[in-house]
């Protein structure tokens, strides 16, 4: 029996080295993201901390808000705002993971963008129905595109998980990177993984390396992975209603007509390539 | 079979309770492994009570059966992001290594069996966490969690020992189970 038992997990490491069993993690997040939601609350509302939902709702709301204003380059074409979710973080793993108690009942899906008041907390790695688990920026495989705020230079920052620090590292060898420095995220298309201009941290040491083809710096991050409290993830672009955005009309609400009316499908599908080729150039010139 | 179900239970909580409470502590040098604590301090009980019953081989195998279910349950509890099969692979050798520890030893064995079982299952963990998994071989053998992890492994094991005694000073029905009756297997 426990020869059997032992040749069961080492089966099971075999088969999820070469497959993911995600099967087998979907279910562990129904079954135990539910249960840790609940002791989280529990824990939570024994220290009278329940009443507080609609202000964290609210400030997660103007923490956004606050990101979206501060973005150094507005592009109109990705609305005025995020569409965010407000959680907190309920469990915490030994792997540079945590749980937060929002997941795809709230609309929080993989590649989603997790920060907090005081910085960026990391990416959305899986998500079950009531719980979703975030990669920090500080786990060993973790790396985020960053630049540096002042001097706009691009870089790769990555986990160094036994200090709770991260490394940048710059593309250009000469950039000019000094000790205090603030270090903000460079933003992903479509907003996934990264959105743009969250703040990261500060540079506290820069690696002298003179003959490298990368400049590294230490960055300790504004964020304290290890007392992660409220956070917020963003969902995506608000829905905008202005009158540039009205003008690429979902295909959803398009059917209908091209339904009754089977003679001009046509015309209409390529109409609606060319709005598709606009909406991708202009996001490759916002990028 | 009370005691059979009750620990069932308990190490099936355990990492929620690891998650929610325990990795959220901020003791210096990292935090205990509760769920191997759990094993570690469970198994031999399990092995006693259905020992009496079908003989200890049976007793052995469900202390390794309770280290697996306890290390699948971790290895797919949400922030997990390892190989699955990782900690149901150490929990289950130890659970079976700790029913191999005669529960009608003196308290002093066995806490230290115990404790000796918790620092092997916390190194060998460690090291297949370095190799299938690549964590950094300072975070995968922090002694500080280590040693946590031994301490309370030998602290839970030695208030499990001490806690049948205490009861024995009362009258004892029959229908007790055999640590109710003075800490001896019947």
């Amino acid at each position: 029996m426990p020869v059997l038992l032992a040749l069961a997990a080492a089966a099971l490491i075999a088969a999820d080295t070469v497959t993911p069993l995600d099967p087998l993690r979907a279910f562990g997040s129904a079954v135990y993201g539910g249960l840790e939601d609940a002791a989280s609350a529990g824990v939570r509302w024994a220290s009278g901390a329940g009443r507080l939902e609609d202000l964290e709702r609210e400030n997660a709301r103007l923490r956004a808000e606050l990101l979206a204003v501060r973005r150094a380059t507005p592009s109109p074409a990705e609305g005025n705002g995020y569409q965010v979710v407000s959680a907190h973080a309920v469990g915490f793993g030994r792997d540079g993971t945590v749980t937060i108690d929002a997941g795809s009942g709230a609309g929080v899906a993989p590649d989603m963008t997790v920060f907090d008041g005081d910085g960026l907390v990391g990416r959305v790695l899986r998500t079950g129905p009531g719980t979703a688990t975030v990669q920090l920026a500080t786990a060993s495989g973790a790396s985020v595109g960053a630049r540096l705020e002042g001097s706009r230079e691009v870089g790769l920052v990555t986990g160094v998980p036994e200090h709770g620090l991260l490394r940048l590292g710059l593309l250009n060898p000469s950039a000019d990177v000094k000790p205090g420095d603030r270090v903000v995220t460079l933003g992903s298309r479509d907003l996934r993984p990264f959105v743009p201009d969250v703040p990261i941290g500060t540079v506290i040491t820069v690696e002298p390396a003179p003959d490298a083809l990368t400049r590294t710096a230490l960055v300790r991050p504004f964020a304290r992975f290890t007392a992660l409290e409220n956070v917020t993830v963003v969902l995506g672009p608000l829905p905008d209603t202005g009158p540039d955005t009205q003008a690429v009309t979902d295909p959803a609400a398009e059917t209908p007509t091209t339904q009754q009316q089977p003679d001009k499908k046509p015309e209409k599908k390529s109409k609606k390539k060319k709005k598709k080729k606009k909406d991708s150039s202009g996001h490759a010139e916002g990028a | 079979m009370r005691a059979v179900i009750l620990s069932v239970l308990l190490v099936l909580a355990a990492p929620v309770l690891q998650v929610t409470v325990v990795n959220g502590w901020s003791l210096p040098g990292g935090v205990p492994d509760i769920v191997l604590i759990c094993v570690i301090a469970l198994a031999p009980t399990l092995w006693s009570f259905t020992g009496s019953y079908t003989g200890s081989r049976t007793g052995a195998g469900a202390g390794a059966l309770l280290g697996f279910a306890a290390g699948l349950a971790a290895d797919v509890a949400p922030p997990a992001d390892h190989t699955i099969g990782r900690l149901a692979l150490v929990l289950c050798l130890a659970g079976w290594v700790s029913t191999r520890i005669p529960a009608d030893d003196g308290a002093g064995r066995r806490v230290a069996g115990a404790a000796v079982v918790a620092l092997c299952a916390s190194f060998a963990g460690g090291v297949l966490a370095a190799l299938l998994d690549g964590t950094p071989w300072a975070a995968a053998l922090a002694p500080g969690a280590i040693a946590w992890t031994t301490g309370g492994a030998a602290l839970v094991t030695a208030g499990l020992a001490l806690l049948p005694r205490r009861r024995s000073f009362g009258r004892v029905p029959a229908s007790r189970p055999w640590y109710a009756r003075g800490g001896r297997r019947a």
